[in-house]
């Protein structure tokens, strides 16, 4: 790769955001704890009856999935704005969007694929039958980088503002609904033994227009966020 | 287009110029609102027959629907005004923006209140989780997410500037939110009021519906030049203009 070209400072940014990421391996252990405790819940809230727990089973795993990614969006920029290095990856020749969607890249996978990696764990906790499980690690694996994508918007606009943990999920939530319909859709469809593909080949076109539009959106929201 | 017309746009962006046309508007909008509220309010409890299979209880759809539509007027406008604020950073647009977002949110909380009204006899249930009864609880939201985003900054201006960014995003979202909770689940009967073709209404019932929303147009118009009014005062405190307004009134007090 050529120093200086696009392609080499957006695998810097990937690098270094991975880095700062490892050497605070026991964050990275937080979301999907939060998971384990949240999916524990469920059964002393609603009873163990296992009919019960495998009806709800795909809904709960991804309305866990969607709560702990929510909390870890909230580091997503906060560090870089508070160290300036957010100002200088602004002043750069480089896309903003493109240096964005590396970070919004490296956040997914520092904070989401550890919870594709235990979903299964968590469904099977809740005993979701295993012919559902291809369906639930699908709309899962398509899901969370929708979600990133999504959130990394938000976050943006929400990076200039004092109070943000709780507005953020004001805002954030409204606009999860379609995915939370299409992926515990393609769960439930796969549950009852119908064809499954149509949900997440929805999910899928919707990442396709987060993966051009978010990034763009993020960059304008952070541009807007650090005026003053 | 005579040229007056943007010349007059161009000074009413002016907050100053801005306010005293809302406030001369204002009280004008407010009363023909009230009055042809209570011309529709009349003719859709008194003079409109009855339903023949929904009996007297199909009433209430002469608040419930007007709401509706406004519930989605508002936020087209808002959308507009939010648009065109961060594209050519009008102020004004800005404020107009943010000062419907709590207009709209009462019209949907409105919307939603004399639904779940009109649902307990029909339906049988207070609430039901349908496609369309969904879908304007989660503008509802929305809308309480841009009234968050926009207090919560220090600054008005880049709070302002971020939730209109926020109002173009739900605007690319709102449609997407509409047509997913559709194909998830509905119940709810089909619009029986068109722009085009013939509606499903009969015309003793159409004529206060029809009055009833050119109330409740003139109602936001009224409702939003009063808050950005309060707006432009509170965030404009240092200006001139308005402490000569101030000495002003008190020289008149």
């Amino acid at each position: 790769m050529i120093p200086g070209s696009t392609a080499s400072a957006c695998a810097a940014v990937l690098q270094r955001d991975l880095t700062l990421a490892w050497r605070r391996r026991g964050d990275i252990a937080m979301p999907v704890l939060y998971a384990l405790i949240v999916t524990t819940l469920f059964p002393f809230a609603v009873g163990p009856e296992p009919a019960l727990l495998a009806r709800i089973a795909g809904g709960v795993v991804f309305v866990t999935v969607l709560l702990a990614v929510l909390l870890s969006l909230d580091q997503l920029f906060r560090a870089d704005i508070e160290d300036g290095s957010m100002e200088q990856l602004m002043l750069a020749p480089q896309p903003l969007a493109l240096l964005v969607g590396m970070k919004v890249l490296a956040h997914w996978i520092t904070s989401a694929l550890p919870l594709i990696v235990v979903a299964p764990l968590l469904a099977s906790m809740l005993r979701l039958p295993a012919a559902a499980m291809p369906a639930l690690l699908l709309a899962l694996a398509i899901a969370t980088p929708l979600l990133s994508l999504l959130g990394a918007v938000l976050v943006a606009l929400t990076a200039g503002s004092r109070r943000s943990g709780m507005l953020l999920a004001l805002m954030l939530l409204p606009l999860c609904v379609p995915v939370v319909i299409f992926a515990a859709g393609a769960v439930a469809a796969a549950q009852e033994g119908l064809p499954w593909l149509a949900p997440i080949a929805w999910l899928g076109a919707g990442l396709v227009m987060a993966v051009v539009l978010a990034p763009l959106a993020s960059a304008a929201a952070l541009r807007i966020a650090m005026e003053s | 287009m005579a040229n007056w017309v943007p010349l007059w746009l161009h000074r009413l962006g002016s907050p100053p110029v801005f306010y005293r046309f809302a406030g001369a508007v204002r009280p004008w909008a407010l009363g023909l609102a009230l009055a042809l509220g209570a011309v529709a309010l009349y003719a859709g409890l008194f003079v409109a027959p009855a339903d023949y299979q929904q009996g007297d209880a199909y009433r209430i759809i002469f608040i419930h629907v007007p709401s509706a539509w406004m519930s989605l007027f508002i936020y087209g406008a808002m959308t507009l005004a939010a648009f065109v604020g961060l594209v050519w950073r009008i102020k004004i647009a800005e404020v107009v923006a943010m000062e419907s977002a709590p207009v709209g949110a009462a019209f949907t909380f409105i919307t939603l209140a004399t639904g779940s009204l009109w649902g307990k006899p029909m339906w049988g249930t207070w609430w039901t989780w349908d496609a369309r009864l969904t879908s304007e609880l989660v503008l509802l939201f929305i809308y309480l997410g841009i009234v968050g985003l926009y207090h919560s900054f220090e600054d008005r201006r880049q709070g302002a500037r971020a939730a209109c960014f926020l109002v173009l995003v739900g605007a690319v979202n709102v449609p997407i939110v509409h047509f997913s909770v559709n194909w998830w689940n509905t119940l709810h009967q089909g619009s029986t009021v068109r722009l085009v073709g013939p509606s499903h209404i009969e015309a003793s019932m159409l004529w206060p519906l029809l009055t009833m929303m050119a109330a409740t147009k003139l109602y936001y118009i009224a409702s939003l030049f009063a808050r950005v009014r309060a707006d432009l005062i509170a965030s404009e405190g240092g200006k001139a203009w308005v402490r000569e307004l101030l000495t002003r009134e008190e020289g008149a007090a």
